[in-house]
């Protein structure tokens, strides 16, 4: 048997040591190169490029995208409502839904507000069912809600800028009167004010109970 | 570089770009999803707290998501097996749902609409349900009329559903681990 048929089957036997394993780093160098080889450099430069570029306008686009939106849910209630003003929107069907995803369950109303000016006050008297109000920035950040269950019978509130509510007096009758102050991070936004009707055929009557709710400029 | 490479490099590069962006506002609805068997939620989507992906999204869509202390939404578009939900097949939804106050199962084609039948019946609410003597739902979706509480799919090939908890004492955490508390999704016969 010559030297080079036993050193294997010792090898075989573990009797002596496999070939040292490479060290995972210079593996990892080692198949760097080797890319590096089958893409020369003319190559890779640009593909790194691209790859850069590609991730700056990604991202850049996802983040303008609540600004530059076109269809975004404060655009397409502009069109039907005004704003400081409550408007009651149409119910869900198949072939059409003022916002997509509405729950066909609920009847819904949209107050777009715009502090600008003054403070918006919102008073949702309570339906026969589960009752709530929803508040979002006009770029569709949802940033307050409650329903009828917290608030009790009626639902009222006050919603103030940022630089309205520090100009609130800090010892000011509307904390003491159970009257909610709610601070809206931006100018405009939108109230989504929606009540559930258990069965379809109490729609009408609780549409008319949200007839009554109001969104109002205060002073 | 010279400037005809350079201009195809930076094509290229936006529209890549662009192209992840599409992709990404369409078919997600936000980093933050939390599965439980067939079913995904969004629960940061309703909060301040949303991604720059779930504001995309929402924003290119018109969507309102719903604010966490109103309610969370679940979508299934596919059965707790995997398989995309069918509007041809029969699917089954049994099972116990968490607390809340209010919920409602909704019906959705591919593209988010409600789909069309002559019942106007596009989902159940949980006061319209017939409940099992344990308290568990079970609802059929199927293009043919069937006992018990059937939802029509029309036939449609692709169909979503939406469960919608309202008023949930429910907290994310206890979403994640235990995945027997949304009901099960099955596709039971398929013509």
């Amino acid at each position: 048997m010559s030297l080079s048929d036993f050193l294997p089957s010792l090898r075989r036997q573990r009797l002596l040591p496999r070939t040292s394993r490479l060290h995972p780093l210079r593996r990892v160098r080692r198949a760097f190169d080797r890319m590096r080889a089958a893409l020369p450099e003319h190559v890779l430069l640009p593909l790194a490029f691209i790859l850069v570029i590609a991730g700056i306008v990604h991202l850049a686009s996802v983040l303008a995208m609540p600004v530059l939106a076109q269809k975004s849910a404060y655009q397409r209630l502009l069109d039907m409502a005004q704003p400081n003003h409550m408007t009651l929107l149409p119910d869900a069907t198949p072939a059409d839904m003022t916002l997509p995803m509405t729950d066909p369950a609920f009847v819904s109303a949209v107050c777009l507000y715009d502090l600008r000016e003054r403070p918006l006050r919102v008073r949702v008297p309570a339906t026969a069912d589960y009752t709530s109000v929803s508040f979002y920035t006009a770029r569709g950040l949802a940033f307050y809600a409650l329903n009828d269950q917290a608030a009790g019978r009626v639902i009222e509130l006050d919603l103030l800028s940022p630089s309205q509510r520090a100009a609130l007096p800090e010892d000011e009758e509307i904390t003491a009167a159970d009257r909610l102050v709610v601070e809206s991070p931006a100018d405009r936004g939108i109230v989504l004010i929606r009540a559930y009707a258990r069965y379809p055929d109490l729609r009408e009557s609780i549409r008319r109970q949200l007839e009554a709710a109001s969104c109002t400029s205060s002073n | 570089m010279r400037p005809l490479p350079l201009a195809v490099t930076l094509a290229v590069a936006v529209t890549l770009g662009l192209g992840l962006t599409y992709v990404s506002v369409t078919q997600s609805r936000g980093m933050d999803a939390v599965r439980s068997g067939a079913w995904t939620g969004w629960p940061r989507s309703g909060t301040t707290q949303a991604d720059p992906y779930a504001r995309a999204a929402f924003a290119r869509s018109g969507e309102l998501p719903l604010e966490l202390a109103d309610g969370l939404l679940f979508l299934a578009a596919q059965d707790s097996a995997g398989a995309p939900l069918d509007g041809r097949c029969d699917i089954r939804i049994a099972g116990t749902l968490p607390q809340a106050q209010v919920w409602t199962v909704t019906l959705m084609d591919e593209e988010g609409h409600l789909i069309p039948n002559d019942a106007h019946r596009y989902g159940f609410t949980s006061n319209e349900v017939v409940y099992r003597p344990d308290g568990a739902i079970d609802l059929v979706l199927s293009p043919r009329a069937q006992a018990g509480n059937w939802l029509p799919t029309g036939a449609r090939g692709r169909v979503k559903v939406a469960l919608r908890l309202y008023d949930a004492p429910f907290s994310f955490s206890s979403a994640t681990g235990e995945s027997s508390t949304l009901p099960q999704v099955t596709t039971e016969h398929c013509p």
